[in-house]
């Protein structure tokens, strides 16, 4: 690639090594691997979507464990989570009513 | 009962007179409860700037932040119902207020978190996939005219200051006094699923990614980043793009034949 340093302009060889380049090194690490809306696992004020002002869901949940507040998870691991709320006692992937403790 | 903008207008002015014709339900002196109203008014609005621009407001704590939003909102009350969007003109407005320039980093910083509420409520889009890529890199000879377009969340910030690591010092990665805010730096706004990175980007990539934008071929895109710096590493700059789902979808005019 160093020789097309001199003008402005790349080959289609050098575009093509470099997409292939980077299809290779954009795979190795898994940023922004799969995650879902985990609902009822949550502390309170520790629920994900900071989302500007009108938007009522950024840190707002009012009590721990809330039915209807969710957190970013990593995929699979959800329904895996404890919950003392949850019906099902433990995290589910929609919003539900909270059990009476 | 005053008109309706007499009415607008009184709220947004300290000095203006109570308008006229105003009662209360309970017989209370309706001075005193418009001058509650017009408090709430202006206050509810600063705390919405304040939940739009949070590392501003740590960057000059709450009194600065609170008089400097306030002549802001009272300047430019939002056109709009919905405040998720009130403030574009909030960095504009802070690189011309006088008391902020011991701060110059400030407009950027803002500019930055607005990138990011914008980036939260764009639309979706898939990043470009493997076999698109390899399509793409099946037919070498067309790639200098590739259309690329790129995720609607994205956003790039070229600033004369350290944007990018000043805003992250402030989510709690690495420390603000190791910071030198006043190396140039471009960062990267971008959407993957439901979280929003910021991204420092390697000299260059903003003319790559503007490129982009702009409705430029991959080819002409990648010449214009390298004119602009001669350091410039396309693959490098791909690589990142693809790795936070940047680049939405690749596409070959039709019409060209060789």
């Amino acid at each position: 690639m160093s020789k097309t340093l001199t003008s402005t302009t790349l080959s289609a060889a050098a575009l093509a090594l470099a997409l292939g380049s980077a299809l290779t090194l954009s795979t190795a690490p898994a940023v922004g691997a799969e995650m879902e809306k985990c609902f009822g696992v949550a502390l309170k004020g520790k629920n994900d979507c900071a989302a500007g002002p009108g938007t009522t869901c950024a840190g707002t949940s009012k009590v721990d464990y809330q039915g209807s507040a969710w957190k970013n998870v990593p995929k699979g691991s959800c329904e895996k989570t404890a919950s003392p709320t949850s019906p099902t006692g433990h995290g589910q992937l929609a919003a539900f009513t909270e059990k009476k403790s | 009962m005053s008109d309706q903008p007499t009415f607008a207008a009184a709220l947004l002015d300290p000095d203006a007179p109570c308008p006229a014709g105003l009662t209360a339900w309970n017989g209370s002196d309706p001075v005193r409860r418009f001058a509650v109203y017009r408090n709430n008014v202006v206050s509810s609005l600063i705390d919405a700037l304040a939940d739009t621009f949070p590392v501003v407001h740590e960057l000059v704590g709450e009194a600065f932040f609170r008089v400097m939003a306030g002549v802001f909102v009272r300047q430019a009350p939002p056109q709009s119902v919905q405040l998720v969007h009130y403030g574009a003109g909030f960095p504009a407005f802070i690189e011309q207020f006088d008391p902020a320039s011991s701060v110059p980093y400030l407009a950027d910083v803002a500019r930055l978190e607005f990138l990011r509420i914008r980036a939260f409520h764009a639309a979706d889009a898939d990043p470009v996939s493997p076999e698109q890529i390899a399509q793409a890199l099946a037919d070498p000879e067309r790639l200098p005219a590739l259309r690329v377009t790129c995720h609607p969340s994205l956003g790039v910030l070229d600033s004369r200051y350290a944007v990018a690591s000043l805003w992250a010092a402030h989510q709690g990665v690495g420390d603000v006094a190791q910071v030198n805010p006043f190396l140039p730096e471009s960062a990267l706004i971008v959407r993957t699923g439901l979280e929003v990175h910021v991204v420092a980007l390697p000299p260059g990539s903003d003319r790559l990614v503007t490129g982009f934008v702009d409705g430029l071929p991959l080819g002409e895109a990648a010449a214009l980043a390298l004119a602009a710096h001669p350091e410039f590493d396309l693959t490098i700059h791909l690589a990142l793009l693809l790795r936070y789902g940047a680049l939405s979808s690749f596409h070959l005019p039709t019409e060209l034949s060789p």
